[in-house]
């Protein structure tokens, strides 16, 4: 499937494919547009102003697509928040972590390109996952 | 920065509409754009220096105002004159200086009133994180800025450290204050 997104993509856009990759499409397509208008008729269109995944209700791309697609997993949800207060940073959640990703990735998109950015921050993502997956098992931060 | 020739710089402007009743999507939107730091041009108009990120702020603003069935817009637009957009930076540097002012009345505040350590590094984080949320939208920093920053920083090293900080020899060497045993 082909996935249509405005370029230059920070921390919910890198988030969202990381999300469709590992949960609704394993070999999506990412295309980036400079405009809305230019989203390809075959696409499906995320995080941009007027898709159907996109900001609504206060809920950032991340947490639409979660909602969407019915991805109930706690482990998701906690990475959502982290998002959202990177992405928004409106204290709807309680995510300390989120400044620190969002400095990274706000760099990142200094020295590469949108392509090179899924593909260096998929592992980030991958690993945020495992940490928060082992810190919901054992109650507590993992080592 | 400052020289005769230099041209006024691209702003991205939202200009919305939203009914008055409900008056709950209305405020959420006012809040928003507070934290966001926009300069007010008119009523339903407003602006920031335009940049990827302050653009796409603006533009999931105007997303909420139409989801709450109102009518918004996202413009990119240069002031014709130099005047016009030294209005914009002055209002917007002085809404920061204003906010960077009352950070340091309450850190004094603090300082004056609380030996206890624990109340204090609450108080301390409290402001360190209000700090942040000001310099996030402060695009045009007044002087304030440095002042606040070191008027939390001083509560934050306490009243022995913050004595001898204030000592221009001193402020290298952290020498414990008077009193205090090193």
């Amino acid at each position: 499937m082909r996935w249509a997104t405005r370029e230059r993509i920070h921390i919910d856009r890198a988030a969202c494919a990381w999300l469709i990759r590992r949960h609704i499409d394993p070999a999506p397509v990412f295309v980036f547009v400079a405009d809305p208008g230019d989203v390809p008729a075959d696409a499906i269109a995320f995080d941009i102003p007027g898709a159907e995944l996109s900001h609504h209700g206060g809920d950032c791309s991340f947490e639409t697509i979660l909602r969407r697609y019915e991805l109930d997993d706690p482990v998701l949800w906690r990475i959502a928040a982290i998002v959202h207060e990177a992405d928004l940073d409106d204290q709807r959640y309680d995510a300390p972590e989120a400044p620190g990703i969002d400095m990274v990735l706000r760099g990142l998109s200094m020295i590469r390109d949108d392509q090179e950015i899924l593909r260096l921050t998929a592992p980030v993502f991958d690993g945020m996952y495992e940490f928060c997956r082992r810190a919901l098992l054992l109650g507590r931060e993992p080592s | 920065m400052s020289g005769p020739q230099r041209r006024p710089g691209e702003w991205v402007l939202l200009t919305y509409r939203l009914p008055r009743e409900p008056s709950t999507p209305r405020s959420a939107v006012w809040r928003k754009l507070r934290r966001l730091g926009v300069a007010q041009i008119s009523d339903g108009l407003v602006a920031l220096p335009a940049a990827a990120r302050t653009r796409e702020q603006l533009e999931w603003v105007a997303e909420e105002v139409t989801d709450a069935g109102g009518t918004a817009a996202i413009w990119l637009a240069t002031p014709a004159a130099r005047a016009e957009e030294e209005r914009l930076t002055t209002v917007m540097a002085a809404s920061r200086a204003a906010e960077y002012q009352a950070l340091i009345t309450a850190a004094a505040a603090a300082a004056g009133s609380t030996s206890d350590p624990v109340a204090r590094a609450g108080i301390v984080r409290r402001l360190r994180n209000e700090l942040r949320a000001i310099q996030r939208r402060d695009y045009f920093p007044p002087p304030d800025r440095d002042l606040a920053e070191e008027a939390v920083h001083t509560l934050a090293d306490g009243p022995g450290e913050a004595l001898a900080a204030s000592r221009p020899d001193a402020s290298q060497s952290r020498s414990p204050g008077p009193g205090e045993s090193p």
